[in-house]
């Protein structure tokens, strides 16, 4: 390896030349054939049962998300203009080719099941706008004594009413979103519009994470520049480093596009995973070369990059060897992005690891050593003075850092047994956004914008005609209601016949029962068909009436409003077993929970075999199992606290936040890997510990100080975006690689001057 | 000479042919339309009505109904017995229908598990007779006066040869914008009926299936309601048919409706 870095070495304008436009190549095809993936069902494992289950569910009853349009006005909705904005509305969404004409439901297209003097009457509740007092009166009351639609569609102080507008889960658009928005402004005032509901929010989110991070990424990168400055004290140490991260992501996303895999959401994060984990083989080699300089000022650059190679190329192989490893151990997952996302994060770490031994030696020969700053040296004593007392001081109160690490992991195992799991989509925005306030504004005036089904399957043809199959149902829907604050609302066949037993025994509430008998049922069904749009019915029942559909109204799509409502749910299971009824679950709120925790189940499970991978690696690079396992507490420790940390500031696991327990592996290995690689290195040169401890902090852990600084610096810059997750990956990376660096040069240090590993000859 | 005599001949003949055509073959639209609507089916029918419903999944629905029909002159009546599914055995429905314009049918219904005729008032005609692809105005008869008709072209179906009639209601707030229909000359049966809704996009699609003459009148047997939005399909059968055995009168009564099959 050494002789062809070296054979490179001799020809580094042709390398330097063929590197350029490769990846102008890469850069090319990544401009052309790159897309975004926004259809966040794409995302989802399709053959997982849980998944296959719900899509079939929703063909079987329609189940679509529901973009919400509440028009509200102050006084009152029950006036000529505002009923008329009912019916255009409705109508000009009916129209939109992204909608089907049934899928939008309003008080204009709502059927009033009434009960006539002697019968009974499905109607719409008005066709043209009434235009007398009396009429209005007589909407208003009609309203006000159906509760299948009183509190639904026409909110309890009757100054706010929403139109359902249901869409496929393909046919959001930026184009379409900007659409609805106008649509709804051409109605404003004197009413007002709100626009809210899932497709919207997920829609937004899909578009508004990436956008942001694309406005965020150059002040990052930026700041990086600014600080890599000022540590390297180069611009052209600073070009190298960062042409090492820039060409590593634009092979990445070229290689992508040129295979045709889309981006995703998760896609933005491998920027960021080759940012903190690509400076990093450039700070190390510089630093190395700073330090040979320092001690042979009269070298050659031809010595000095001979130095150089000979000294760095293991490191910089086994870190990202380790590294790479780490990462590809996400193809476990049973999520396509985060496969993706391993597989690809794991190819631009190993061509950062190319271009670092091959573009950085290149670029010296070319233009020449850096030229340091002349305090440099000054300077250079400080660190030597500083690595000195600090590695001795580490050792001498050897007891304070191991009960301080000690404390802290004991703190952070607590934390993580608060991390909770969050797939809500609402909660990724502002407080104070447009978005959050609607749906909140929503929420509060109706039964609420997230939805859960339960869906009711038998093996009894007709089973949910049988009144007890029935009541148990309506028993559910009333205990899971009555139970839960943030259930608003629920709808199932059983609201549809208790309405018309209602209405057939002359609106007596003490038939706001279910039917006696299965005869009773089915021939109040047949009724309904006969005067009603049997449409209706079949998004609650199927054809034969071997499944039902019943759905909840929940007032919040977080992970805890649905595991809640799941809960209370769960207790008529049995009731419903007796019955020969089994339930599952349906919708995109559900298909968000369970996929949440399919990634981080994922997520854990890799964890857990990177690092056995990592120590086995680590064990065989130093011929050592000690080593390994000690070379394994960095990451150890920094993704205890990264979780701990989670776990006490109530930052839930995302699909984000969850993958970056990838960073303390990446980070952890490199920190460790180049610490144990130049301890071994001085413990044979000088057969010394201290002064092994003391040269290793000096070369390893400047290079750490410099790279977590750096990558810090950048990533705090997130800390600015208008974007709340992007904020907690901010945070969170630069605290995991803060806890690394800290873990490698105080624990990890601690451990491997105590095992007196290198030293046992002696 | 006797050139001379030809020409003129010829001349005359071929100015007046298309006139004679004309007048002789080809009715205008409304005649059309008012043949189909005139034809005689009988005073009375009964027979058992099968009438199947199919989703877009392809699963069905199978109602089996016993119904009479008897013309009164200016209204016509019309009860119906549920035969199966079980549970709604004996379920039975009446409905009069006026020739009068503007007057709504009356309807009731009886549910024998509630023991108890009712009486069920459709909004409009538009409403869907239960459940089906049919909407009660597309199993009556439509008054040739409510629409403008339009001969399309003659084309041939199933080897009958047949006019192709545009008709656009009169009443732009009407269901649909317009419809087509194939009708078989001399038979005067419609073949095939295209239904277009508000948005002039193609809404469903009527097809017989099979007719015969009974008794003298020709009788629609099976026929097929597609539509193609919802891609729903509603098969109507009619087996059994019997004409004009003088159903009596008083079998039309909410008696009659309680009493079942």
């Amino acid at each position: 390896m050494e002789k062809i870095l070296n054979k490179l070495l001799k020809k580094p304008w042709l390398v330097l030349v063929v590197f350029l436009i490769m990846t102008v190549g890469f850069f090319k095809v990544m401009k052309s054939n790159s897309r975004m993936e926004t259809d966040l069902d794409k995302y989802m494992p399709q053959h997982h049962p849980a998944f296959v289950y719900s899509n079939q569910a929703e063909e079987w009853f329609n189940i679509k998300d529901g973009i919400i349009i509440a028009i509200e006005n102050q006084d009152g909705i029950y006036n000529p203009g505002t009923i008329q904005k009912v019916k255009d509305l409705t109508k000009a969404l009916q129209k939109m080719k992204e909608i089907n004409k049934d899928d939008v439901t309003s008080l204009y297209t709502a059927d009033n099941i009434i009960g006539t003097e002697d019968g009974m009457d499905v109607r719409a509740f008005f066709k043209s706008t009434p235009k007398t007092d009396e009429d209005m009166e007589q909407l208003r009351s009609n309203v006000r004594n159906n509760e299948m639609i009183f509190g639904r569609l026409v909110s309890n102080d009757e100054t706010v009413t929403v139109i359902i507008a249901e869409i496929e889960d393909d046919v959001f658009s930026q184009e379409f979103y900007q659409q609805i928005l106008k649509l709804g402004e051409s109605f404003n005032s004197p009413e007002k519009i709100h626009v809210a509901g899932r497709p919207i929010v997920e829609g937004t989110m899909a578009l508004l994470g990436p956008a942001d991070m694309k406005r965020m990424v150059p002040i990052v990168l930026l700041v990086i520049i600014l600080v890599l400055l000022a540590v390297l004290r180069s611009f052209k140490s600073t070009f190298f480093t960062l042409l090492v991260v820039l060409f590593s992501t634009v092979w990445t996303f070229g290689l992508m596009a040129a295979i045709g895999i889309p981006i995703y959401a998760v896609s933005t994060m491998i920027p960021v995973m080759l940012i903190a984990i690509g400076v990093a083989d450039g700070i190390h080699l510089y630093s190395h070369l700073h330090l040979f300089m320092n001690k042979n000022p009269q070298a050659s650059k031809k010595d000095a990059m001979l130095d150089m190679i000979k000294g760095m190329w293991k490191p910089v192989i086994m870190t990202s060897v380790t590294t790479a490893v780490g990462f590809i151990s996400l193809l476990t997952s049973q999520v396509y992005p985060i496969k993706y996302f391993g597989l690809f994060t794991a190819f631009g770490v190993m061509m950062a690891m190319v271009f670092s031994l091959v573009l950085i030696p290149a670029g010296i020969m070319v233009f020449g050593l850096p030229r340091w700053k002349k305090h440099n040296n000054g300077v250079n004593e400080n660190t030597q003075s500083f690595a000195t007392i600090f590695s001795a001081k580490i050792v001498k109160y050897k007891y304070v850092t191991i009960i301080v690490t000690a404390v802290i992991i004991f703190i952070s195992i607590a934390g993580i047994g608060k991390v909770w799991i969050n797939s809500s989509f609402l909660e990724k925005f502002e407080k104070d956004s447009d978005i959050v306030l609607t749906d909140k504004f929503i929420n509060e005036n109706f039964g609420g914008t997230s939805t859960l089904n339960v869906i009711f399957d038998s093996q009894d043809d007709g089973a949910f005609k049988n009144p007890a199959v029935l009541k148990a149902i309506d028993k559910m829907q009333d205990d899971v209601e009555g139970t839960l604050q943030v259930v608003g609302n629920s709808f199932a066949l059983s609201d549809y016949l208790k309405r018309m037993n209602k209405v057939m025994h002359a609106d007596d509430e003490a038939y706001n029962v279910i039917p006696e008998s299965q005869e009773l049922v089915a021939q109040y069904l047949l009724l309904y068909e006969m005067s009603g749009d049997p449409e209706n019915l079949w998004k609650v029942v199927d054809y034969d009436y071997k499944k039902a559909n019943l759905t909840f109204q929940l007032k919040s799509d977080n992970s805890k409003a649905i595991n809640s409502t799941i809960e209370v749910i769960e207790k008529h299971i049995p009731e419903l077993n007796t019955l020969n009824v089994e339930i599952k679950y349906a919708g995109s709120g559900y298909k968000g929970l369970v996929f949440t925790d399919l990634i981080l189940k994922g997520q854990i499970a890799s964890l857990i075999m990177s690092l056995a991978i990592v120590v086995l690696l680590i064990s065989l690079m130093f011929k050592n199992i000690l080593a390994g396992l000690i070379g394994a507490v960095p990451i150890i420790i920094t993704s205890i606290i990264s979780f701990g940390v989670m776990g006490l500031l109530n930052i839930p696991l995302s699909t984000t936040t969850a993958l970056l327990s990838s960073i303390a592996i990446g980070i952890g290995i490199d920190y460790a890997v180049h610490f144990l690689e130049r301890y071994k290195i001085y413990a044979t040169e000088t057969g010394d510990k201290v002064l092994t401890s003391q040269h290793t902090m000096q070369h390893s852990g400047r290079a750490i100080v410099f790279n977590a600084i750096v990558v810090i610096a950048g990533f705090l810059v997130l800390l600015f975006s208008v974007f709340p997750p992007n904020r907690a990956l901010g945070a969170l990376v630069s605290l995991n690689m803060f806890t690394s660096f800290l873990g490698t040069v105080t624990i990890m240090y601690l451990m491997l001057f105590v095992s007196n590993i290198y030293f046992k000859r002696k | 000479m006797f050139c001379k005599l030809f020409k003129m001949v010829l001349i005359v003949v071929l100015m007046t042919m298309p006139v004679i055509l004309s007048a002789q073959e080809v009715p205008t639209a409304l005649q059309i339309i008012e043949k189909v609507y005139d034809r005689e089916t009988g005073n009375d029918m009964q027979g058992d009505l099968t009438m199947s419903l199919i989703n877009s999944r392809g699963a069905q629905r199978v109602r089996e109904i016993k119904q009479y029909i008897k013309d009164f002159g200016s209204m016509e009546k019309k009860i119906m017995f549920f035969v199966s599914p079980a549970d709604v055995r004996n379920t039975s429905f009446m409905s009069w229908s006026y020739d009068e314009a503007g007057k709504d049918d009356d309807q009731w219904i009886y549910l024998p598990a509630l023991k108890k005729v009712k009486r069920i008032s459709s909004d409009s005609k538009s409403d869907y007779f239960m459940g089906s692809d049919f909407t009660y105005d597309d199993l009556g008869d439509r008054h040739p006066t409510d629409d403008t008709h339009k001969i399309l072209r003659e084309e041939s179906v199933d080897g009958e040869s047949c006019y192709v009639v545009e008709s656009i209601p009169k009443d732009e707030e009407y269901m649909y914008s317009r419809t087509v229909s194939w009708i078989i000359k001399d038979k005067w049966i419609g073949l095939k009926k295209d239904f277009y809704d508000e948005d002039e996009d193609l809404l469903k699609t009527l097809t017989v299936k099979k007719y015969e003459k009974i008794s003298g009148y020709w009788t629609i047997l099976s026929s097929e309601m597609h539509n193609v939005q919802k891609d729903h399909t509603t098969k109507m059968e009619l087996a059994n048919v019997k004409l004009d055995t003088g159903i009596s009168s008083n079998k039309f009564t909410e008696r009659m409706m309680k009493r079942g099959l």
